[in-house]
């Protein structure tokens, strides 16, 4: 199957049309949240969040000794706020520093949700098949109930988001004078990691538990590198995410042997790819080369500085001199020389050259910061 | 027990004391999270080795797959260099990327590959006796005990030889360089220990049971001594501990190994971090409440010394104006008059000469600004504490 047949397909074919639609989704609410994680260096929640929800699935069936898809989410959901909640004990409380937290309940929970499904494996049920599906995740097993989920999740999502935007926004960049205001930050912070892990438990069926970190952190990562406004930011990122689950699905479907949760993860690192080289103000690429003029500019300013100083000396300041002087001073090429031409600073005649009336004026000023036009 | 059950406990152990070294000093150096970063991250480098090699104990793949482990911490350095985003970022980005082309690798070559995602990451410990290292026609053990062993004789090597650079370096990374030792070598050289250690032990107990290994250990430890030597030994008896008991817990529960030896370790850790004896979370808690007691104590003392006049020193009176709650009140009162600091005339409280002493060596302390002296002389003029 290639594209072409890929994008007549999703009208028309069910199952093709629910993956889409879920994973568009499901980048959308995670960019979304994922903007706030990145913002408050909480990048690494999300890894310790998805894999600390294992033993909830696990637990879930082992209660229930069904597979339904919305308590198992509901099991992930609790052992996942459990994880999210003891890391905070644990760095508020010893003087075990956050990554150690976070690595210790990634591994434990993970390790222990392991150990019960493996448990779970052994036992004489015959629901138990496909439960693993949650450790890569497999997005052909979403159904069109899974999809409503998502839709209405994301949509309260987007309504709290809305509701408390102006609290959130100032918790993320000034929390002590949050407090002052009088705001309630635990209740807002214990909100918004609320909502960061019940984005990251929706994708769990999906792109599994090893890879959501990425789903959560690379469409704002790369929406971060656009602007520097929250809501745009927020906005960019949900888009970002919703084109990664779309293309990511596209890509897993048109090729064999491809599951979706990767592709949709590399997808969103070309997107990071992207943005971390061609932002226009952050990008390495335009930094390079605003680098590189800035380095030319300073030699054109040494070199004019260099003929002031000559001039100088002079009555005439446009008396001429002879080019070869200037070869003593080290920044000075040819082009550099034929710039400061086309600038009008010098006048170039024969094997001579002579500073203008502006161009010593320019000269004089160099280092004034006041002749605003240095670009 | 069978020779198959000791050696499984002999890989598990061995594993654990290779993981608990470098892992000390990840969690010192704040670079926890790092050494899970590599263990996903290596799953490209352990596919492209089994192309070349098509042997997962090989020590060319063991080598490969350790590169992919620096080329993931050169990257997350410098995307972080970049200033792009911040380092958890940066880690957060990058792992799950490599992982993904590893898992996809593996995908698009499911065919003639022997090797699946669920057992890098999970590892299978039963299996390990029956890998069988054969030299010269004469059986002498499984690979990954051969493995392993030398990966934990390099390290132990190197944390003899170079105790003294990584403990400085780890604390003062500053003094470390100015005394000459390169700051960069040494932290390569954890990064290459600790990836060649994840790769040598992935095959036999999985990625996630070898961040559990390296992490757990070393944060259990570190929660019960200060002292960097005791912290190694600590962490190493308490890796050995959760490997060996948690072989058994599989062995009841017929489950995996590598998650039953994660769940010791969880429940170490989680015992640790409740009763430590200082640093432990109950330990914390008390000691906030005797610093909360102790805290109104002085300011009920320096009331009291700062009012002569009978009407402000009246039971009645103390209970409405410092505003406690009951409770609170009583147990103050109580400390106070264990401590022999105040007495009652008919319901009237003064302080006695030991009070007075104590609240004017108090004041003394909170002018000059010296308050942490109040912790030592509380020691001084307390017999009972809040």
């Amino acid at each position: 199957m290639d594209i072409t047949e890929y994008i007549k397909l999703v009208f028309t074919d069910y199952t093709l049309r629910t993956i889409t639609l879920g994973t568009a989704i499901l980048g959308a609410v995670t960019g979304m949240l994922g903007s706030f994680a990145v913002l408050r260096k909480q990048s690494l929640l999300g890894d310790a969040i998805s894999h600390a929800a294992l033993p909830g699935i696990a637990i879930a069936f082992l209660i229930t000794g069904a597979k339904d898809s919305n308590v198992l989410l509901l099991g992930a959901l609790i052992s996942g706020l459990i994880g999210t909640f003891w890391i905070r004990g644990i760095i508020s409380k010893t003087h075990l520093k956050s990554d150690t937290a976070l690595g210790l309940i990634l591994s434990l929970f993970f390790g222990f949700g392991m150990l019960l499904l493996t448990f779970i494996q052994k036992q004489p049920n015959a629901n138990q098949a496909g439960l693993d599906k949650y450790l890569f995740g497999q997005a052909a097993t979403l159904v069109e109930s899974d999809v409503w989920m998502m839709a209405i999740v994301t949509g309260i999502c987007l309504f709290v988001l809305l509701l408390f935007w102006k609290e959130f926004k100032i918790l993320l960049f000034d929390a002590d004078y949050t407090k002052t205001l009088g705001f309630n930050t635990k209740l807002i912070d214990i909100l918004i990691t609320s909502f960061i892990v019940l984005a990251i438990v929706l994708g769990l069926q999906t792109v599994g538990v090893v890879l959501m970190s990425a789903m959560l952190l690379a469409p704002a990562a790369a929406a971060r590198q656009w602007t520097n406004s929250l809501s745009v930011m927020v906005f960019l990122s949900a888009i970002f995410g919703a084109f990664s689950g779309v293309f990511g699905t596209a890509v897993s479907a048109s090729q064999n042997n491809l599951s979706t949760g990767p592709v949709i993860v590399i997808v969103a690192g070309v997107f990071v790819l992207v943005s971390f080289i061609f932002s226009p103000s952050r990008g390495l690429l335009f930094k390079q080369i605003r680098f590189i003029k800035n380095r030319r500019d300073l030699k054109l300013h040494k070199t004019l500085a260099f003929m002031y100083n000559i001039a100088e000396t002079h009555e005439n300041i446009s008396h001429p001199h002879a080019i070869k002087i200037l070869n003593n001073f080290q920044g000075y090429t040819k082009a550099t020389l034929q710039k400061l031409v086309q600038k009008n600073y010098v006048k170039l005649d024969g094997t001579m050259w002579s500073l203008t009336e502006e161009g010593f004026k320019i000269a004089s000023n160099l280092y004034n910061q006041q002749n605003d036009n240095n670009e | 027990m069978s020779s198959a059950q000791i050696e499984i406990q002999l890989i598990a152990s061995l594993v654990a004391i290779a993981c608990a070294i470098p892992g000390t000093f990840l969690v010192l150096r704040k670079m926890a999270m790092i050494s899970d970063a590599i263990s996903h991250s290596i799953l490209p480098g352990i596919v492209v080795g089994f192309f070349i090699t098509q042997d997962l104990n090989s020590p060319l793949l063991i080598l490969l797959a350790a590169l992919t482990g620096i080329i993931t911490v050169v990257l997350v350095e410098y995307i972080q260099k970049t200033g792009l985003v911040k380092e958890d970022t940066a880690i957060g980005l990058v792992f799950p990327i490599l992982f993904s082309i590893g898992v996809i690798m593996i995908a698009k070559n499911a065919n003639d590959v022997h090797l699946d995602v669920d057992a890098v990451l999970l590892g299978e410990l039963a299996f390990a006796p029956f890998d069988r290292l054969i030299v010269s026609g004469i059986d002498v053990g499984p690979k990954s005990l051969w493995i392993i062993g030398s990966i934990l004789i390099i390290t132990i090597g190197l944390l003899f030889a170079f105790f003294k650079e990584l403990k400085i370096s780890t604390f003062d990374a500053g003094l470390a360089a100015s005394l000459g030792f390169s700051p960069a070598v040494i932290h390569y050289g954890l990064m290459s220990v600790s990836s060649i250690t994840t790769v040598g032990a992935f095959d036999a107990v999985g990625a996630i049971l070898v961040v559990a290994l390296m992490i757990s250990p070393a944060a259990t430890a570190y929660l019960l001594t200060n002292n960097l030597k005791r912290m190694l030994i600590y962490a190493i008896c308490f890796g050995v501990f959760s490997a060996i008991s948690g072989y058994w817990l599989a062995h009841w529960l017929d489950a995996s190994i590598s998650g039953s030896i994660t769940t010791m370790l969880g429940l170490l850790f989680l015992a640790v971090y409740l009763f430590a004896p200082n640093k432990g979370v109950i330990a914390v808690m008390y000691r906030e409440k005797q610093q909360r007691t102790e805290v109104s104590l002085l300011t009920f003392l320096l009331h009291l010394k700062n009012h002569t006049e009978e009407r402000e020193r009246h039971v009645n009176h103390l209970n409405e104006h410092i505003n406690w709650q009951k409770v609170r009140s009583k147990t103050v009162l109580d400390l106070a008059l264990k401590n022999n600091m105040i007495k009652f005339d008919k319901n009237i409280v003064s302080l006695t000469e030991k009070g007075e002493d104590f609240t004017s060596q108090a004041i003394d302390y909170i002018i000059t600004n010296e308050d942490a002296q109040i912790e030592d002389m509380k020691d001084d003029f307390f017999l009972f504490r809040g």
